[in-house]
């Protein structure tokens, strides 16, 4: 069949680039993994929407170090908290970490591989991604985040992974976040980039007993770019972690945060994806209640112009034993033109009694009622439908906890929204 | 300023105004009291044009103007305001971007100049002092997790930012305690002048203590049976409804 030998070719292509020294038997792992493995076809269930017939059809080289300009990147409240990686490669000019506060170990991996021992480890005896296994045989270098027992930081910590490319290259963003019992971080994790690329992250979060983060992460990937993420998290007991993923860029992406919640733990696991063209963006997550009492908040919302498309697909599963879990998944979906598309999916597995779990999918347009109070204000009905387009997405927005960035979110929208026309709103 | 004739009503068919007259004139406060369910959010909603109403017959001219010919902004826009019983929550929409952006349309149609977010900031720091409402609610998206009393309040934030020529007014008082009631009411005489009128909808008595109507009118089955003065709400809270209900009935068989 001819997509699997264009997509074993580019599996062949990827890992024919020289392995790097660190971390060898991680690599050497993670190839065994991959060897004979093929590109998902659409005829797997969990690619079923998401075709990477247009991936199969690049040839990826290895990126080389580049300069790019930040500067309409950088958050006033972040500027002595920032690590740049720039097609994989540490870029110390363009970083700064300053202000981060004493204990807090905020480094480039290949600057202080010492304290790497937990990479690889978060959901180890899970089945690792192809995307994963492909980004653990080949990155270059990445961010590894230590944060000390009972620190709580207040700098929120900024991190930027940059790809330019100028021919089609791969990039494989890595990050590794450990907070010890009782820790305290918030996180912003940006990707963005110029030219067609391919880049692969992943992203491993350990959150110990009492812990919590707060992570944002926003991916502005070029237009011309494949963006296919795992983020792992394990949240200990009575730890919480809270993240955001908004997904604006990319001609294709898909996320697949995988979450595992220990006894009393927390979980935000929010989306907003804003598409219009040709764009897919894909998510499939999974919570895993793997003990009792934990509690699990998702809010997926699609905004989907064009001919684009959005795929959901949120597994949760509650394990036997985790009695008194409480999971709430919403995927709210707007579908702003005929051609446009949403397939969502809740997948709840449920293997203990005394549980509260809900799930609601709604795929539509605006809701009149909402229509009409703004219209009986005065707004004509272009002017109430924008508005609302921007508040259906800028609610995701209303809780991001840093000013510029959440300011710099909401321009964004309005700009994608045609709420731009209605002055400043952010 | 308005004038009501004949004017008839239905949603998903079933009529549910049959046959209103009604004279609104600049200066004047009138009030529409009546039981649950008798039409008299149905004549508001019509009047501002929800899209859920069909007009099935009948004739209103706001200034002089038909008023149908006019979409719900644009009636907006030309003077017409109605606070709802029920106000819309819309995440993601903070209230002091949309009560800008409802304030900057309104002057854009009147030739009035805009006002930058700076300026603004200046302006609803007045109007939020006269309904009471913590500055808080200025950044929170537009009704969302509002309790009934803040929302009520926020309708007449709108109000004092729009500033209408014609105020309807939906059961301003449910969701209200006493004091809030007071503050709202007053917040409204306020913004009373005689080049304005209000419309108060309300099924109790309680809130035209404050704000004090000429004109008391009785809707009950999508007519008016009586109108009065003032003195018609006193003799409402002392007996009810049901008195004129059975008055317009014998009426209606002599």
């Amino acid at each position: 069949m001819t997509t699997m030998a264009v997509g074993s070719s580019l599996l062949t292509d990827l890992l024919s680039a020289p392995r790097p020294a660190e971390w060898a038997s991680l690599r050497e792992a993670a190839e065994l993994r991959l060897a004979g493995r093929q590109l998902p076809a659409t005829r797997d269930e969990d690619w079923k929407y998401t075709d990477l017939k247009a991936l199969a059809a690049g040839a990826f080289g290895a990126a080389p170090k580049a300069a790019v300009d930040i500067s309409g990147h950088l958050l006033p409240e972040m500027v002595g908290t920032r690590q740049v990686f720039v097609n994989g490669h540490h870029a110390p000019h363009a970083s700064c970490a300053s202000a981060v506060p004493a204990g807090v170990r905020y480094f480039p991996m290949s600057h202080a591989s010492e304290a790497c021992h937990a990479l690889g480890s978060v959901g180890n005896g899970a089945a690792k991604g192809l995307f994963e296994d492909l980004n653990t045989a080949r990155f270059e270098d990445g961010a590894v985040i230590l944060v000390p027992k009972n620190l709580k930081v207040a700098l929120p910590l900024h991190l930027l992974f940059v790809t330019k490319a100028e021919s089609p290259v791969a990039v494989f963003p890595r990050l590794l976040v450990v907070l010890e019992r009782g820790a305290e971080l918030e996180l912003v994790e940006e990707h963005h980039g110029e030219g067609p690329y391919l880049s692969c992250p992943v992203v491993e979060v350990h959150v110990a007993e009492g812990a919590v983060l707060r992570h944002e992460r926003v991916q502005r990937e070029s237009p011309e770019a494949f963006h296919l993420a795992t983020l792992r998290a394990e949240v200990g007991k009575g730890g919480q972690y809270h993240s955001r993923t908004l997904s604006f860029g990319a001609r294709l992406s898909r996320q697949e945060p995988r979450v595992r919640l220990a006894e009393g733990a927390e979980a935000t696991l929010d989306g907003l994806a804003l598409l219009d063209g040709t764009q897919i963006a894909d998510t499939h997550s999974f919570l895993h209640h793997a003990e009792p009492g934990a509690i699990s908040r998702q809010l997926h919302k699609c905004i989907v112009d064009g001919r684009a498309r959005a795929i959901f697909n949120g597994q949760v599963l509650v394990a036997k034993g985790a009695q008194g879990t409480d999971a709430q998944q919403q995927s709210r979906n707007l579908l702003l033109s005929e051609a446009a598309r949403v397939d969502t999916k809740p997948q709840l597995e449920i293997y203990a009694d005394d549980v509260k779990c809900s799930h609601g999918a709604a795929v539509g347009q605006l809701d009149p009622e909402e229509l009409f109070y703004l219209q009986s204000r005065g707004m004509n009905a272009d002017d109430a439908r924008n508005l609302l387009t921007y508040g259906f997405a800028a609610d995701v927005l209303t809780h991001v906890p840093v000013a510029s960035l959440r300011r710099s979110l909401r321009q964004l929208v309005m700009a994608r929204t045609q709420a731009g026309s209605l002055g400043d709103l952010a | 300023m308005l004038s009501i004739k004949n004017l008839t009503a239905s949603i998903n068919g079933t009529p549910v105004l049959k046959g209103i007259d009604l004279e609104i004139k600049a200066g004047e406060i009138h009030a529409i009291m009546g039981p649950n369910g008798s039409g008299k959010s149905t004549l508001g909603k019509v009047l501002v044009g929800h899209p859920a109403y069909e007009v099935t017959g009948g004739e209103v001219l706001y200034e002089g103007r038909n008023l149908f010919e006019l979409a719900a902004d644009e009636r907006a826009r030309a003077g017409l305001f109605m606070g709802f019983q029920h106000p819309i929550e819309v995440p993601g929409v903070s209230n002091a971007a949309f009560l800008r952006l409802a304030y900057n349309k309104k002057a854009e149609a009147e030739g009035r100049d805009e006002l930058d977010p700076l300026e603004f900031d200046d302006f609803i720091h007045e109007k939020i002092k006269l309904v009471s409402m913590k500055e808080e609610f200025l950044d929170r998206s537009l009704n969302e997790g509002f309790s009934g009393g803040e929302k009520k309040r926020n309708e007449i934030l709108q109000m004092a930012v729009l500033e209408p020529k014609l105020a309807i007014l939906d059961e301003l008082d449910s969701g209200l305690d006493i004091d809030a009631l007071r503050v709202l009411g007053e917040a409204v005489n306020k913004l009373q002048r005689p080049d304005r009128a209000l419309l108060i909808i309300t099924h109790f008595p309680r809130i035209l203590e404050t704000i004090q109507p000429q004109f008391v009118h009785v809707l009950s089955g999508g007519r008016i049976l009586k109108s009065a003065g003032k003195e018609l709400a006193t003799e409402l809270e002392d007996r009810g409804y049901d008195w004129v209900l059975e008055e317009a009935a014998a009426g209606g068989a002599r």
